[in-house]
């Protein structure tokens, strides 16, 4: 009775945090674009945390598992399945099995806040995988570090969702390195000296994209002609190319996600704007070729791996996941998951104590783990530092191009 | 800004306005004849663009198929199954009110409206979003006339819409249907006791309406490629509501030239550099009109929209 009370007291208390604080992470996600040089929402959390009780490790996962982002939760899930499936066969971790507790976001931030909640308050997991999507991270984290549970976040790239707290991690790259490695890029390998940006006004992963590729393409010694806005939700960008089209840009970075990119470039494409595209991994989708056609086609996007990568790792995955689903491994955010929950066993396999709390330290202790996505280095701010792959959109997918390492860029 | 720009993006507004107008045309019609907003309008809309991506995508062959026969049998199956759901809409859930207090049929299309959305997300499932492939579109080259580059899609849209607003015009002045239809817009009690079948009139205008609707939704779909969900309507249909009013409701070239300002005005404001604010525009010109010219441009009675 007097923990239930305390429970839903907690509750209460975290609704209202979470209440006030999008604000602040709204205006962290577009201005902070500093880099990690310093730390910042790095706090050690204070509560005790959950330990692992008998044996079995409790995990969980937050997936959208329903609503729009379905099949993103979908790869998830398989991805963080296989990983549990893979460990359990060789035996678990110190003869204590793993067990695995997924929950559904729902596509939703409240979704994020309340699956959370329901994995650390009621089924006690030591440590939460995910989300893809970083608007559903943020919440999800704050939880975490209130109940001192690591969470390792699988596809948020933008920059504050590691900011909630020293429990947050992730094995993917921020939008802070994935905007400077595609400026370099441009300048450096398509030799592209003049480029338009196309952002999503919308979309806060958008706006703090375009934001480093400009000044990082900038300090390259590179101009940027032409800065063009739109909304998600719009269907019709041919205003937009026209402006841009008329100051002659070498190449044309989009930063959105490829609901909007594909009919971009097939528009571009009926203006004549015959430049080449570039963005970023909002565009990982199949979808992108259907919708963009042949105006997409020529273009370049950093994504996380490919699976055609020629790694030990990569085979393996790609190999044990069309065993066990019977279909490729879609789009990365199933490897990123698998990624993800492999760090997780490796941090357990180095802790003895087997608490959540001396988990966090565990786990951000990583370094030069081989992951599927890459060989992933927890720093201490909680980001991994991936390189990212440039891949190249062909007639019939994507194909790898160029690997770039990981470099700390200064806005 | 860049005046050698300006009559390139005129011709960019022109062809956004076009498809304004057609939707336009089934908010007006409507109005004319009962007097209220069929907020399930610019879901007929999103029904006629799943249509085409049915036809193309699944339900024939695109490969083996003469790509313009395809265009032609998407864009007839378009508009005949809007029309079939247009009719159906009517039918089903305003001819039961016919005599109810407008409110309540105002209310009674702001359900439908979430019915079609909500259905559609039940039948389409959301995701992943589909879109019409681009070799389906066999008008997508670009063709440069005098520094002004356009697109042969956009240009056969504007195309089929003037056929379209030229068969509409005809059959409403020239067809004892369409006089009718004047007829019943003008008083509706009087023209039932002349003998006219007022339900026949208010189905038929429930038809064209959504037909044309559905040429919108899959000529859009087709041409410029966006990937379709089933709020796809959403934005599009206030938009075309606001054509309306711009043009004055109730008046057939009021929406045509509505339409065709609001997608000039959208097009402009890109190109003086606002493009984040191209959806604000619809909802300023709504309030400047509602201020300064309720009637629209060529109404003649006020009327509370």
């Amino acid at each position: 009775m007097k923990k239930s009370l305390l429970l839903s007291a907690l509750a209460v208390c975290m609704i209202g945090f979470a209440g006030c604080t999008p604000k602040g992470s709204d205006s962290g996600s577009t201005s902070n674009s500093s880099g990690g040089s310093e730390l910042v929402g790095r706090e050690t959390p204070d509560a005790e945390g959950n330990k692992v009780e008998g044996d079995t490790i409790k995990i969980g996962l937050i997936a959208s598992l329903n609503g729009e982002q379905q099949p993103w939760g979908k790869d998830s899930e398989n991805g963080a399945k296989l990983a549990v499936e893979e460990i359990n066969a060789a035996g678990g971790i110190n003869g204590k099995k793993i067990e695995l507790i997924i929950e559904d976001t729902g596509s939703k931030a409240e979704g994020g806040k309340s699956a959370t909640e329901k994995l650390v308050g009621e089924d006690k997991v030591v440590a939460v995988l995910g989300e893809v999507a970083s608007g559903i991270t943020l919440p999800a984290a704050q939880v975490c570090q209130e109940n001192a549970v690591p969470l390792i976040a699988v596809g948020a790239t933008r920059i504050d969702v590691t900011q909630q707290g020293g429990s947050t991690f992730r094995v993917c790259y921020t939008d802070d390195f994935q905007g400077a490695a595609m400026a370099k890029y441009a300048y450096e390998d398509l030799k592209l000296k003049k480029m338009a940006v196309l952002t999503d006004r919308k979309l806060p992963y958008s706006t703090g994209l375009s934001e480093v590729f400009v000044k990082a393409f900038k300090s390259l010694g590179g101009e940027i002609v032409a800065e063009e806005n739109y909304e998600s939700g719009n269907i019709d960008f041919k205003a937009q190319l026209a402006n841009i089209k008329a100051k002659n840009p070498d190449g044309l970075f989009c930063s959105g996600y490829f609901t909007e990119v594909g009919p971009i470039a097939r528009q571009r494409q009926s203006l004549g704007l015959n430049v080449p595209m570039l963005g970023g991994d909002g565009w990982d989708s199949k979808d992108l070729l259907d919708s963009g056609g042949e105006g997409i086609v020529g273009g370049y996007f950093a994504n996380h791996y490919h699976i055609s990568e020629d790694r030990q790792e990569v085979k393996d995955f790609v190999d044990n996941y069309k065993k066990k689903f019977g279909t490729d491994a879609g789009t990365a955010m199933a490897a990123l998951t698998y990624d993800a929950a492999k760090v997780c066993f490796e941090a357990l396999k180095n802790d003895p104590e087997l608490t959540s709390k001396s988990l966090i330290s565990a786990i951000s202790k990583i370094k030069d783990f081989k992951g599927v996505s890459g060989n992933i280095t927890i720093g201490p701010d909680g980001n991994a530092q991936k390189p990212a792959l440039v891949l190249k959109v062909e007639k019939t997918g994507f194909v790898p191009v160029k690997q770039i390492p990981f470099f700390e860029f200064k806005g | 800004m860049n005046w050698d720009l300006l009559p390139q993006q005129l011709v960019i507004g022109i062809q956004l306005g076009a498809v304004y107008a057609l939707i336009a045309l089934g908010y007006t019609m409507v109005y004319g004849v009962l007097r209220f907003i069929n907020f399930a309008h610019g879901d007929v809309y999103m029904v006629g663009a799943y249509l085409a991506y049915y036809t193309s995508m699944q339900w024939f062959d695109r490969n083996s198929m003469n790509p313009y026969v395809l265009l032609f049998v998407m864009l007839i199956i378009s508009m005949v199954g809007c029309a079939i759901l247009g009719l159906s809409v009517e039918r089903l859930a305003y001819r039961p009110l016919r005599t109810a207090p407008k409110i309540a049929v105002l209310i009674t299309a702001i359900g439908v409206s979430l019915f079609i959305e909500y259905g559609g997300k039940f039948f389409f499932k959301t995701s992943p979003k589909p879109s019409i492939s681009q070799d389906v579109n066999v008008f997508s080259k670009p063709i440069n006339i005098g520094g002004i580059t356009l697109d042969g899609s956009q240009l056969t849209v504007l195309g089929v819409t003037l056929v379209l607003m030229a068969g509409l015009w005809f059959f409403v002045t020239h067809t004892k249907t369409g006089r009718a239809m004047r007829a019943v817009s003008h008083d509706f009690g009087a023209a039932s006791l002349m003998g006219i079948n007022v339900n026949r009139v208010v189905a038929i205008t429930f038809g064209i309406g959504s037909a044309l609707a559905g040429a919108g939704g899959m000529m859009n779909a087709t041409a410029i490629g966006t990937p379709l969900d089933p709020f796809y309507g959403l934005v599009p249909g206030v938009k075309a509501f606001v054509a309306a009013v711009l043009g004055g409701i109730g008046n057939i070239p009021g929406a045509v030239v509505g339409g065709l300002i609001m997608g000039v005005m959208e097009t402009l404001i890109v190109w003086l550099g606002y493009g984040g604010y191209k959806d604000a525009v619809a909802f300023v010109l709504l309030i400047v009109i509602l201020l300064i010219k309720p009637s629209g441009l060529f109404g003649s009675t006020v009327e509370k929209v």
